[in-house]
């Protein structure tokens, strides 16, 4: 469905981000991009949403092909009207706007109004907490309801595909099973899912497949269960022993693993 | 810090802090410097006296840079604060004969005053709620030397004033005032390089970028914004001063709100948060005006079916068109580009 071909991106016109990443997501599918902090995976994301022109930055190389089509040089707007919707990271609600005003701009582009009303029941169905809060100022919900609420705001868009970055950002636990089990639901509706997460224990128990990036580069893929059960993820990104348990620090001898990829 | 050529890495702190760290770089300031020592041979005397304009001018907007690019307070007022200073060197300097040594510190600091009152008010408002207050600078001035006794600041008939003496030397020729003013210049704009390489000038960027995270560094926001106003006003305040001094005359009617908006166009076009861009958006703007100015009459002469009328008007919206036309192209200023340019020469012939 979604398709990186060997793309390059730069910001500022001298600074190299995404060395060469080639990924693909199919129909359906949930496909998890993992990776440490500055690795460039937001970056891919915004080099599909179109996103990373407003911010000095462009795609010097490859191509993104979307359901056949290429949309590496699309701006962000005709992006999403094909289809395909980014949740950037950080909550993003407009904040001065009620939730249901923030749901309503996100059905923005369909001028068939019975239509938007049919989707915001639908979200409102999906994420019962929101549809308590209709009234609200959307800039004091908490951070579990605005992730909520984004995400409803990305579905009014009804799209086939989602960017999804960084859904766990700063929420309690509790709170990103509730956002995962509402992800893994779009899923079972047909959504495909292109996942960014810090919290790789959380992606791969609902991707079927994962790309790990390194330095503006892709440095494993798999399917989510053989990187689950790969030594490296284990260790530096599981925190998991060879057995399987937990690391513990009370250990006397420890000694630091080396990865096994290039980065 | 920009990108350095390589193999150039301090050892010694003092070396870290230097500003310029290359022999080039010397070399560069060097030869820049001299060029201007000798620019009154070099020049016509029409285009000294553009330059006379441009180095006053240059003071005034670097204040503006340090408000507002440095320490990101709005402020459409500089142009009134120039004027506080003018007519404070101008009064200190009739009314009580005092040398032009002491008129053009104190009428900075008459300007510094001005502007923090207005700085004050930075503490409570942002953005274009502060615009407007400071546009409220630009009228009370206007309102205040009009309305005042015309014996304390002239009123409408303005202040003659006479040139400035330092030992045997008068400047009263544009020679001798254009190294007066390149001597200020050289001298406020290597304060204003110091002053935001130090503590002062750190606190106002974090002001800038974040206002609550500088808060919560321990920075107190209320006083660096306060501050930003104070310094930002003394330099305008000096530039009004040698301002009065090299027109001999000082009128209401100089410092208006248009000029206040030229001032911000300059930094646009050469860039926020840059002391260089603040120098080359006044030498461009003011080279722009000078230009379309002169080219205006010529082309009237020259084309006369075109009528003198269409040709002013439309000089006008040629220079408008010209800073828009910049600021689309490069809304980031010159200074951005000029650092794109700096990298990628170091880069080649590699692109990244």
């Amino acid at each position: 469905m979604l398709e990186l071909n060997n793309v390059e991106a730069i910001y500022s016109e001298v600074i190299l981000v995404l060395k060469g990443i080639s990924l693909h997501v199919p129909e359906g599918g949930c496909v998890a991009l993992l990776g440490s902090n500055g690795a460039g995976k937001s970056t891919t994301l915004k080099c599909i949403s179109g996103l990373i022109r407003p911010e000095d930055g462009a795609v010097t190389g490859g191509n993104i092909t979307f359901l056949g089509k290429r949309i590496d040089a699309l701006p962000a707007e005709a992006v999403v009207r094909r289809g395909l919707v980014h949740v950037m990271e950080g909550r993003k609600v407009l904040e001065h706007m009620t939730t249901q005003q923030n749901l309503m701009v996100g059905g923005h582009m369909h001028r068939d109004a019975a239509r938007r009303r049919q989707n915001l029941e639908r979200v409102y169905a999906l994420m019962p907490p929101l549809a308590n809060l209709r009234q609200r100022t959307a800039g004091y919900l908490s951070g579990g309801e605005q992730q909520m609420l984004v995400i409803g705001r990305a579905l009014m868009a009804e799209p086939t595909m989602m960017l999804i970055d960084e859904p766990s950002l700063g929420l309690a636990p509790m709170l990103v099973e509730e956002i995962y089990a509402i992800l893994a639901e779009l899923r079972a509706h047909g959504l495909t899912l292109l996942l960014v997460e810090q919290n790789t224990r959380a992606a791969l128990e609902i991707a079927d497949h994962g790309y790990v990036m390194e330095n503006g580069r892709i440095v494993m893929e798999g399917s989510a269960a053989q990187l689950k059960s790969n030594e490296d993820i284990r260790e530096f990104y599981l925190g998991l022993d060879q057995s399987g348990e937990r690391k513990s620090y009370r250990d006397i001898k420890h000694y630091k693993r080396r990865k096994r990829w290039l980065g | 810090m920009a990108m350095l050529p390589s193999g150039v890495f301090a050892v010694r702190y003092a070396q870290d802090r230097a500003l310029l760290r290359t022999r080039p770089q010397w070399v560069s300031l060097a030869l820049f410097m001299l060029l201007l020592a000798l620019l009154p041979h070099l020049v016509t005397p029409r285009l000294l006296a553009i330059a006379n304009l441009m180095l006053v001018t240059a003071i005034v907007v670097v204040g503006l840079q340090i408000t507002l690019g440095y320490a990101g307070q709005v402020n459409l007022g500089q142009s009134a604060f120039m004027g506080v200073g003018a007519y404070a060197a101008g009064v200190l300097s009739t009314k009580w004969s005092l040398p032009f040594l002491v008129t053009i510190p104190l009428g900075g600091v008459a300007a510094a005053l001005f502007g923090f009152v207005f700085g004050l008010s930075a503490v409570r408002i942002k953005g274009f709620y502060l615009a407007l207050t400071t546009i409220a600078a630009q009228f009370i001035f206007h309102f205040a030397v009009l309305n005042l006794p015309v014996s304390w600041l002239g009123g409408s008939n303005g202040i003659s004033m006479h040139p400035a003496r330092l030992g045997g030397i008068e400047f009263s020729t544009d020679v001798s005032i254009y190294y007066l003013f390149l001597v200020s210049c050289t001298l406020m704009v290597a304060g204003a390089f110091g002053m935001m390489r130090s503590r002062t000038g750190r606190a106002f960027i974090a002001v800038r970028d974040d206002d609550v995270a500088a808060g919560m560094t321990g920075i107190p926001v209320v006083r660096t914004k306060a501050m930003a106003f104070l310094v930002g006003a003394f330099y305008a305040g000096i530039g009004g001063g040698l301002y009065a001094y090299y027109i001999r005359f000082i009128s209401v009617d100089q410092f208006n709100l248009f000029n206040s908006v030229w001032y911000l166009g300059m930094i646009i076009v050469g860039g926020t948060g840059s002391i260089v861009g603040a120098l080359l958006g006044t030498f461009l703007i003011r080279a722009f005006q000078e230009v379309v100015t002169s080219i205006g009459p010529l082309l009237a002469e020259l084309v006369p079916w075109l009528g003198g009328d269409i040709v002013f008007a439309s000089m006008n919206i040629l220079l408008g068109g010209l800073i828009a036309f910049f600021v689309i192209v490069e809304p980031d200023g010159l200074m951005h580009r000029w650092n794109i340019l700096k990298a990628s020469y170091r880069l080649w012939p590699f692109r990244y």
